[in-house]
């Protein structure tokens, strides 16, 4: 039993190995200038290598040194007087295999955290993800206490290897959808260990009309460019990539926003050249019929292979296997009271336009934990944050050590 | 106005283009009112489509019948008859975990069926009944089990002939002694030779070369579906495939066919020029798959398949997931006339980005039922 290591060197080696290391240093402090140096460190040689590739630049975005600081800086927030967040220890994370930067993420809050890692990756390799090995390995090169701590391999589908990481781990996380977690949690963990699951997630847009059409031209635009990023970046497969978009205020003016949205969206798609392929398309026709008659839909609209728009009159339930490539459900209605009675557990992100902070935190009092996780503004859908699903990972990757020296 | 007894009547592949498309347009039109009438699902997709809650008006052209992706078919049961109707409902092949199309087939589709691909193949072999080697292990028509699109293959084309010697064990292993035995009688006589064409190939040509066999089949005929995918992977074409049959045996007379079990009637038949040629009740349009437009000749775009004869559920204009060209229409003298088709093989299937690690499942090649 071998499985491929990739960072931070590359070469064959043996699952029970690679857990003894790991089990044989000790967890790094949380937030760690050693870590956070590492961490600033690997934004540069993200941002140089992954220059025209913007899931690379968002990852070294995301993690500049700036940002570390201020999320060090939240982070000591979280101690009190009389507690203290200490590693979990060992974190084995299972990302997806399709999209190529999540583990940068789940790791490095791990790792940020104190934690040591292991993780698995897809045997399936894209040129993306290949330049991200790569600056990680050049990275800790100049960083051993790092790279003493992190182990990224690659093997397939292999019950054993996962239960011999399983076996030394403090913390599971499994992304990837039902069908992963499912099979994963089926492999057992230590009595101590906690586990993180991301199943299959639903999304959804809500526009309030009347503040769309308040806006002048270029901020339509804007907003359509915006959508797009939302919609498009992950072939509108990411878990919080929108799939039903919500028209909010009366139904000629909705209809109206709706019919010029989709324009504007169309023209967007034209400047970023994203293109459906054939076999999509036929996809895209398939689940788009298959939905006209599950759900009574009344209107379909093809701009294009890339942008196919049904027209519902309520909200229909089209949660569930999804082609993506750009099929949305359209729906007219009067207010955001119309959610509550439609959100399921599996719904994760409204991304919206035009709502006021107070409209947004009744509607999330009212929902009142039946669904959604996060509800951001238009454009931020995949923004990644340490907050995913309704966790904080960074309280997630810790344990909470509390102290009290008593009356004295 | 021509109606489907006339199409089985006169022979097959023998309508011009221009008649058969005249002859195909008015019975679509009216299958069309028909499943519109009696599918509920199919109705809704009308509606929507056209945006009109009318009876379908008649169109004058075959490419602008609505089509439906053929992949429907598994992700919904799409009928236009009562349950009590039903006559049999068949599966397209799978693999595990795959999910299979199902078409619902009342007995006049299902006679329809049988009386098509009686015409089709007796056109081609003529009427006369002839020993018969089915290149397929006993076990794949005893095994009743499941009815898979391969067994029923088999069971379409096994009345076709007599005396059927099978001539694989289930190792796919050739029967060397059996073939033998059956050859001792009927070698340098007419013989009937049916199977899915990568076992064709893989199993009975290496299996032949293997035991150094060249059975005397020049009086035979040879027919063969399933398509090229795997073949094409050892660089086997339909030329090669020809060549070193004909090498080995004698075989000249090979026709391969494409078809699908989601629409009754399409069977595709390759006629001596290599192209494959839709029988009288059927007919093939190549669309554009970015605009959808119906391709010029030659052009590589997706093929949509037509027949009139399935009645009992709206599958009379599909579209399907192949990749197939236009050539030409053939010459009504040559007793092969309508649209010429090359079936390149299946739309490739690019890697989809996403959270869900849910796998593109490889997608197995469907014989014909």
């Amino acid at each position: 039993m071998t499985v491929r290591q990739l960072v931070p060197v590359v070469g064959d080696c043996e699952p029970a190995d690679l857990a003894e290391q790991l089990l044989g240093i000790e967890s790094l402090p949380p937030f760690s200038d050693e870590a956070i140096a590492f961490a600033a460190d690997l934004s540069r040689a993200l941002a140089r290598a992954g220059r025209g590739r913007p899931e690379i630049e968002a990852a070294a975005f995301w993690m500049r040194r700036a940002k570390l600081n201020r999320l060090a800086a939240s982070f000591a927030e979280l101690g009190t007087e009389s507690s203290l967040l200490v590693p979990r220890g060992i974190v084995f994370h299972v990302p997806p295999a399709n999209v190529d930067t999540l583990f940068v993420y789940s790791w490095l809050l791990a790792m940020l955290t104190g934690n040591r890692s292991i993780v698995r990756l897809s045997e399936r390799s894209t040129d993306q993800a290949a330049i991200i090995f790569d600056a990680m390995r050049e990275t800790m090169a100049h960083h051993p206490a790092i790279a003493a701590r992190s182990a990224m391999v690659t093997y397939g589908h292999d019950r054993d290897v996962t239960q011999v990481f399983s076996d030394v781990c403090d913390v599971r996380v499994i992304w990837g959808g039902d069908r992963t977690v499912n099979e994963i949690r089926r492999i057992s963990l230590p009595t101590h260990a906690t586990e993180l699951t991301f199943p299959d997630r639903f999304s959804l847009a809500a526009v309030r009309v009347d503040a769309y059409l308040a806006l002048p031209a270029p901020d339509r635009d804007r907003v359509a460019e915006q959508f797009f990023n939302d919609a498009y970046w992950f072939d509108q497969r990411g878990c919080s990539s929108p799939r039903i978009v919500l028209w909010v205020g009366d139904r000629a003016s909705a209809a109206t926003a709706e019919s010029e949205f989709f324009d504007r969206l169309r023209t967007v798609v034209d400047t970023k050249n994203y293109q459906v392929d054939g076999a999509l398309a036929v996809a895209k026709l398939t689940q788009a019929y298959g939905e006209i008659m599950d759900h009574s839909i009344g209107s379909y609209r093809a701009l294009g292979n890339e942008i196919t728009v049904l027209g519902a009159v309520e909200l229909p339930d089209v949660r569930g296997e999804f082609c993506g490539g750009g099929l949305f459900t359209s729906v007219s209605v009067p207010s955001l009271d119309e959610l509550p009675s439609f959100v399921r557990r599996a719904d994760q992100t409204l991304s919206q336009l035009g709502f006021t902070r107070e409209e947004l935190r009744d509607l999330a009092v009212r929902l009142n934990g039946k669904g959604i996780d996060r509800i951001v503004p238009m454009g931020s859908a995949l923004d990644f944050n340490r907050f995913w699903d309704g966790y904080d990972l960074v309280q997630e990757f810790t344990r909470r050590v509390t102290v009290d020296a008593g009356r004295r | 106005m021509t109606d489907i007894q006339e199409l089985f009547s006169r022979p097959q592949f023998s309508l011009p283009q221009q008649d058969k498309e005249q002859a195909l347009r008015g019975l679509l039109n009216d299958l069309t009112r028909s499943h519109q009438e009696r599918c509920q699902d199919y109705r809704q997709l009308l509606r929507t489509l056209t945006g009109k809650d009318e009876a379908w008006a008649d169109a004058d052209r075959l490419e602008d019948f609505p089509f439906l992706p053929v992949s429907l078919f598994k992700r919904r049961l799409l009928k236009s008859i009562p349950d009590d109707e039903v006559f049999k409902t068949m599966t397209s092949s799978g693999t595990t975990g795959q999910e299979v199309s199902r078409i619902t087939l009342d007995r006049t589709t299902a006679d329809l069926q049988a009386r098509a691909l009686s015409a089709i193949v007796t056109q081609v072999m003529g009427p006369q009944r002839m020993p018969m080697i089915v290149i397929d292990t006993p076990n794949v028509v005893k095994n009743r089990n499941m009815f898979s699109a391969r067994a029923a293959g088999v069971l379409g084309m096994i009345q076709f002939g007599r005396k059927h010697f099978y001539a694989l064990d289930d190792d796919m292993k050739l029967d060397v002694d059996g073939l033998s035995a059956f050859l001792d009688q009927y070698a340098g006589q007419p013989i009937l030779l049916f199977g899915f064409t990568y076992m064709v190939w893989e199993y009975f040509y290496n299996g032949l070369l293997e035991a150094g066999l060249t059975p005397d089949l020049s009086q035979g005929i040879l027919f063969h579906s399933g398509g090229w995918k795997k073949l094409a992977d050892k660089a086997v074409d339909n030329a090669e495939f020809k060549r070193g049959l004909g090498e080995v045996t004698g075989l000249r007379r090979i026709h391969n066919y494409y078809g699908m079990v989601e629409q009754v009637g399409s069977v595709f038949m390759e006629g001596p020029d290599g192209f494959l040629y839709p029988p009288n009740f059927a007919d093939v349009i190549i669309r554009n798959p970015e605009t959808w437009e119906v391709a010029a000749p030659d052009e590589l775009g997706l093929i949509e398949v037509i027949s009139v004869l399935p009645h009992s559920y709206p599958g009379h204009v599909l579209l399907t997931e192949d990749l197939g060209r236009i050539h030409g229409v053939g010459d009504p003298a040559s007793g092969w006339a309508g649209k010429q088709l090359s079936v390149i093989g299946r739309l490739p299937k690019a890697e989809l980005r996403g959270c869900s690690d849910t796998h593109a499942a490889s997608v197995e090649e469907q014989g014909v039922a």
